[in-house]
């Protein structure tokens, strides 16, 4: 049975204050920050696809908007949360299926995950930089 | 007084006991993000093909049929995974009656929203005025 | 000497030579209670003939006084000390402040007792070489418990949570004349589950617990859990699955893995879990 104390409530011990950020919590809590990121994204997009439908100028006006380069600069983190996100996720996939779970294959998944966002991210840009220019 | 702390352990631990359910949501957010995978790639790699066409180039893209069914498909898995996601995570952080409130409003938004986004994808595929 | 300076860690007794952050960027007392913010405590110079000198940080709370945590930094003489982080809190109590206090019993790492939060993360205090710490190595209880005093938790709701998973074996045929015997491939599936200590670190390090640790039922728990889910000589499968369906005692588990990370016997919470949830799967469809 538990003890009751007559004076003042036993403190809590310091959670998230004093835990060592590692691996596995970080890329947990950046799987969840892309995700709300990523949420805010998709009401742009049913923005962008109303403004296309509306006709010529609604949609220049909103390609104008995502032009400027703070809105570039937004795009970039947007299309590294989308990589890390998907990447993420599928990481969760495979440890749905009860695979990977060794500490090796936990961090070295882990390191995959950031390594690749990364360079997807870069790829897209490259790529739609210099198609934008082609075409 | 606080009078949780007269509750015995057991009774705290056990609450309102099980629910019976958590596999249903479990299984959709994983069905959804396995929709999603091709969903996504499609959609990152188009946006990609498209920047810097001009608005007629686009909407003949945006028009035709096969990415009008792949956007509906892309706007239903995307905001049913939205939904299932953002609960959690309310759930997770905001605890008392504001759980309530910010679910009800996350959940109108992510039903109200795709509907908006398929009917804008449709009248660009059937070039009529604009819903909105 | 497990430290290291490797990406890859390989197994929960390594512990990271440099981290670029030693704790999350957030204020010190972020989110906590007005009574459990840790406040300055005060300093416990070494002896004055001491040579090899190494600072330790430890959480103190005293329920006697009505004064919140403080952290108090203790200077240990090395020379006079064995090499555990145990012996340096066993030589302060004996030696600099008898009313340290802390529970430890088998000093080899198979009681559970010392279980602590040292230099951010939870381990055993009896099998954490001193070398392997920080300086000051920072010694906390384990993370987000009531604190009785000192390193002592109060785990009477970790324990409540490890009952409600009923951890004995179940069964309504009648027990046999001798022993209930398992095909050794079915013995075999208990291995990595049967070997819990309770320590409750994994718990502890488990930051869904945190946020929800009176409904989600945690690692260690659940652990226990499919250790009897898994026992072939248990009949009560089903009964165990509709207790643990629910979406906060089982499903508020999002494979975060800090469980895994910091078993200190090297154990997989995270994949228990993982088995669970597939068992669910198994049962609807």
């Amino acid at each position: 049975m538990d003890r009751i104390s007559s004076t003042r409530p036993r403190p809590l011990s310091p959670n998230i204050q004093i835990y060592r950020p590692q691996l596995t919590s970080v890329l947990s809590i950046a799987n969840r920050i892309t995700g709300v990121a990523l949420s805010v994204c998709a009401i742009g997009l049913v923005g962008w696809l109303v403004a296309a439908a509306r006709g010529p100028r609604a949609y220049s006006w909103f390609q104008g908007v995502i032009g400027a380069w703070p809105v570039q600069i937004l795009l970039l983190i947007a299309t590294f949360a989308f990589f890390l996100h998907l990447c993420g996720g599928i990481r969760h996939l495979v440890w749905d299926s009860v695979r990977g779970f060794e500490l090796r294959q936990i961090y070295s998944s882990g390191w995959a995950v950031v390594a690749a966002s990364v360079l997807l991210t870069l790829a897209t840009w490259f790529l739609s930089l210099t198609i934008g220019r082609v075409v | 007084m606080d009078r949780y702390r007269f509750l015995s352990p057991l009774s705290r631990a056990s609450g309102l006991g099980s629910a019976k359910a958590g596999f249903t949501h479990w299984w959709a957010e994983r069905i959804t993000a396995i929709a999603l995978v091709p969903l996504t790639v499609w959609f990152a790699a188009s946006l990609i093909a498209h920047s810097g066409s001009d608005y007629q180039a686009f909407i003949a893209w945006a028009g035709a049929p096969v990415t009008t069914v792949l956007m509906i498909l892309l706007l239903l898995g995307l905001f049913w995974h939205m939904a299932l996601g953002l609960q959690v995570v309310i759930e997770d952080y905001v605890h008392g009656e504001a759980k309530l409130w910010a679910l009800l409003a996350m959940r109108f938004l992510c039903v109200g929203l795709p509907i908006v986004g398929i009917l804008a994808a449709l009248s660009i595929a059937f070039g009529k005025s604009a819903p909105l | 000497m497990v430290k290291t300076d490797a990406l890859i860690i390989e197994s929960s007794d390594q512990v990271p030579r440099r981290t670029l952050f030693k704790r999350f960027p957030i204020p010190r007392n972020f989110g906590v209670s007005p009574g459990s913010s840790v406040e300055r405590g005060r300093n416990w110079p070494a002896p004055a003939n001491a040579t090899r000198i190494k600072a330790f940080d430890i959480y103190r709370y005293d329920p006697d006084q009505k004064k919140n945590p403080r952290l108090d930094t203790f200077e240990v003489d090395l020379d006079d000390c064995g090499p555990m982080v145990l012996d340096a809190l066993i030589w302060i109590k004996s030696r600099v402040d008898p009313t340290l206090t802390f529970r430890r019993s088998c000093r080899e790492g198979v009681c559970g007792s010392c279980a602590m939060n040292i230099d951010g993360g939870n381990w055993l205090a009896c099998t954490r070489f001193i070398e392997e710490t920080q300086t000051p190595a920072r010694i906390y209880p384990l993370a987000n418990m009531r604190i009785i005093k000192d390193l002592v938790p109060d785990l009477t709701h970790v324990f409540a949570q490890y009952e409600m998973v009923e951890p004995w074996l179940q069964s309504k045929t009648a027990a046999p004349e001798r022993e209930r015997l398992q095909a050794p491939e079915d013995r075999a599936a208990l291995d990595g589950y049967y070997e819990c200590i309770l320590c409750f670190c994994c718990t502890s390090g488990c930051p869904s617990h945190w946020w929800n640790g009176d409904r989600f039922l945690g690692p260690a728990a659940l652990l226990q859990a499919w250790r009897w889910l898994t026992d072939s000589r248990d009949e009560a499968a089903g009964d165990r699955l509709d207790k643990l369906e629910d979406p906060f005692r089982l499903y508020r588990c999002h494979t975060i893995l800090n469980c895994t990370r910091t078993c200190p016997k090297g154990l997989n919470p995270g994949k228990a879990i993982a088995e669970i949830k597939k068992l669910v799967a198994k049962r609807h469809g």
